[in-house]
């Protein structure tokens, strides 16, 4: 279970979360929405431990763990997963490498064996054929010259092969056509389960089809300003922000 | 550039006087190579070191860096075993299943060099010292005349001092399925002054990888000279590779002189993680149309090495191709200096140009100078140069980190990638597998001595 009280961060000297509450228990999927600026990426990588996101107030803990005294890689192994808004390009490191690399990282901080080779090969083939990632694009760096949507693919993937308990996926369904947005929810859905809680940020109500949230939360300014079930997401689709944003002035 | 009159000599360079004197009776040669020596000896004394006022040193202030100059080696035979060899070389690149040429503290070891039996015909070698005592006419016909630039400060010193060397032959339309692996490997317990010369064809057709490996078993503090004059035949191919690994306090001081045939191909690189001192300057010429070369490189520097390296391609000939990219990583209070001209003359249409110099700077003391310099006389050609000097890239590393790796997995694996992209040039297998161990080792300890 997620579960952050009263957060507050600065990035770059300026306020951006303002005292965000929020608890995700394992087994659900809570979607964060909100308008361009209002903080949604600022909390994930302030969940992730990004330098420069400085938490001022407040405090974050995953199954009992306080994520804050973490460094980034700790995280990871704690089960933190931010499938990035965008995804980075690492060349020169093949994406079979990089998520040898990766996976053996956590595994080793997790108390749990290296895997083989061919166990390895195995399992990666393996979920990049249900995601729809080609064996060719294992070989090629990660990410470079990979479209928008298939470094999206590639952030699913490796949520996948990690297994973490805490998935943030950050506008995962901007630049998916409309096969791959099923393609990757249904990936996403694939690893829906009890020990594991989930953050979608997200634009479109659209995802929310594929993806179906326990509940819908509405960030502005650094705030959650109102909370509901999957269909808010609806009603925001339809009226906007408006409403929500001005409860805070009011 | 202006003359620059020389103040006060230093003590190095009385000292390069005075050895002069007192050992050029011990130097090999005939007649003939005494004037050679006697001429260059001239040029040295009225140049001296070269200083930062010499625009092609402007970063390498060799005069102020070269406090003293030592004992020149040779006076006292050194023997290794091949497990020396070994111990010196490592693993891969003893292990290569090359022909080997070994020179102890700049003399030529016969006992460990051979040439393996299926390709003896191929390959003629014969020490320089040997060479230089009953010059046929041949050498001396183009010997230090190599693709040569007058007023060589360093390659006169080698003229002067030369002691030995290989004179290598690779014969017409000989294609050489093993490297022949050139290796230097320094013992000596005192300090040394080593000079040594090579003078290399390749014939016609023929096609051969040369590894020049500049190693050290003991001599933390030797000052080397090394020049390398190759002259590449027309529509042959050449792979032609230096590893420097000499002593944390040692100076490297070389010169290869290229002169590249008609439709031919070379191939250069060099790979340096030794010495406290080293500048490593490539003249390049084409002698023949429709010829190229690739000239790349890795320095990995630490501590307070310095490393230099100045380029001088000319082309002088229509419809040629010239391609370099060097890497260098630097930590602690490394420096690292890239100087590259290129030089397109009038009649050379056609020509084709790219150069490419990138730092990586993993310490805020490391420091990274680029120089391009273009001389472009001809207008159909396509020229161009870059330089970059950065840190590793955060968003980057936080990525990774995000995936579970540690910050030192991440950097071990971004700066592997960093001077992979250069080691990719590299064509040999096994020597490309060499370079990246050792790339990969250099990570994980920068250990050395
Ligand atoms: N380094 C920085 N210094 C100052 N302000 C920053 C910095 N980085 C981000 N911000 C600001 O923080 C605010 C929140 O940005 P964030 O990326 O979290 O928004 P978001 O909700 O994810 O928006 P979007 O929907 O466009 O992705 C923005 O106003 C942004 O300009
Ligand atoms: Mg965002």
């Amino acid at each position: 279970m997620l579960k952050i009280e009263n957060l507050h961060a600065t990035v770059g000297g300026s306020k951006i979360l303002n005292g965000i509450s929020l608890e995700i228990p394992n087994g659900e999927v809570h979607a964060i929405m909100g308008p361009n600026g209002s903080g949604k990426s600022t909390l994930s990588y302030v969940l992730a431990g990004r330098d420069g996101y400085e938490v001022t107030q407040g405090t974050a803990t995953l199954n009992g763990t306080n994520l804050l005294d973490l460094e980034v890689d700790e995280r990871a192994a704690a089960g933190v997963f931010l499938a990035f808004q965008y995804p980075h390009e690492i060349p020169g490191v093949a994406t079979f490498i990089f998520l040898r690399h990766a996976l053996n990282s956590v595994r080793k901080a997790r108390g749990q064996e290296e895997l083989t080779t061919p166990d390895f090969m195995r399992l990666v083939k393996g979920k990049a054929a249900e995601l729809g990632v080609k064996d060719e694009m294992l070989k090629r760096p990660l990410n470079v010259g990979f479209s928008g949507g298939e470094k999206k693919r590639m952030e699913i993937l490796q949520m996948a092969i990690l297994e973490p308990s805490l998935c943030i996926l950050d506008e995962t369904d901007s630049g998916l056509d409309i096969d791959a947005l099923k393609t990757v929810s249904e990936g996403v859905n694939a690893l829906r389960s009890k020990d594991r809680s989930m953050l979608v940020i997200t634009h479109y109500q659209r995802l929310l089809d594929y993806i179906v949230p326990d509940k819908v939360h509405v960030l502005s300014k650094g705030k959650i300003r109102h909370s509901g079930g999957k269909e808010l997401a609806l009603e925001l689709e339809k009226s906007g922000y408006a409403e929500f944003v001005d409860e805070d002035a009011a | 550039m202006t003359a620059v009159t020389n103040i006060q000599k230093t003590d190095a360079e009385l000292g390069l006087a005075q050895q002069f004197d007192d050992t050029r009776a011990n130097l090999p040669g005939n007649a003939w190579v005494n004037t050679l020596r006697e001429d260059a000896i001239r040029t040295f004394a009225k140049l001296g070191l070269p200083h930062r006022r010499v625009e092609a040193w402007k970063y390498t202030d060799l005069r102020s860096m070269l406090k003293v100059a030592n004992t020149p080696a040779g006076s006292e035979l050194h023997t290794v075993s091949d497990a020396d060899l070994y111990q010196a070389l490592g693993a891969d690149l003893h292990g290569l299943g090359a022909h080997h040429i070994v020179f102890v503290d700049g003399v030529y070891d016969e006992e460990n060099s051979f040439i393996i039996g299926d390709e003896a015909g191929l390959v003629h070698m014969t020490s320089l010292a040997e060479t230089l005592d009953n010059p046929p006419e041949w050498f001396k016909g183009n010997f230090n005349k190599v693709n040569p630039r007058d007023n060589d400060h360093v390659v006169a010193l080698n003229t002067a001092f030369m002691r030995d060397g290989a004179v290598l032959e690779i014969v017409k339309d000989a294609k050489l399925k093993r490297p022949v692996h050139l290796i230097f490997i320094s013992s000596s317990k005192s300090a040394e002054a080593i000079t040594e010369r090579h003078f290399i064809h390749v014939e016609e057709g023929a096609s051969a990888t040369i590894l020049e490996s500049y190693v050290h078993l003991r001599a933390p503090d030797t000052q080397r000279n090394s020049v390398t004059e190759l002259s590449i035949g027309k529509g042959a191919k050449v792979n032609h590779i230096k590893f420097q690994h000499e002593g944390a306090q040692a100076s490297h001081l070389s010169n290869w002189m290229i002169s590249i045939g008609e439709s031919a191909n070379y191939r250069g690189f060099q790979f340096t993680i030794g010495a406290k001192v080293s500048r490593n300057t490539i003249n390049v010429n084409f002698d023949g149309s429709h010829s190229e070369a690739d000239i790349s490189g890795v320095a990995m520097l630490w501590d307070e090495q310095h490393s230099d390296t100045t380029m001088d391609i000319v082309h002088g000939v229509p419809n040629t191709l010239s391609r370099e990219l060097f890497k260098t990583v630097l930590d602690d209070r490394g420096r690292a200096v890239f100087q590259g001209k290129l030089v397109v003359k009038p009649d050379a249409q056609k020509t084709d140009a790219k150069q490419m110099a990138h730092g990586m700077l993993l310490s805020e003391t490391a420091e990274f100078d680029a120089k391009p310099e273009l001389e472009i006389y001809a207008d159909d050609v396509v020229c161009g140069h870059g330089a970059t000097s950065g840190q590793l890239d955060e968003d980057m590393m936080f990525y990774m980190r995000q995936r579970g790796m540690s910050e030192e997995t991440v950097q071990t694996l971004l700066i592997l990638a960093f001077v992979g992209e250069a080691f990719e040039l590299v064509e040999d297998e096994d020597i490309r597998a060499a370079f990246t161990a050792m790339a990969q080792a250099w990570l994980g300890g920068k250990s050395d001595e």
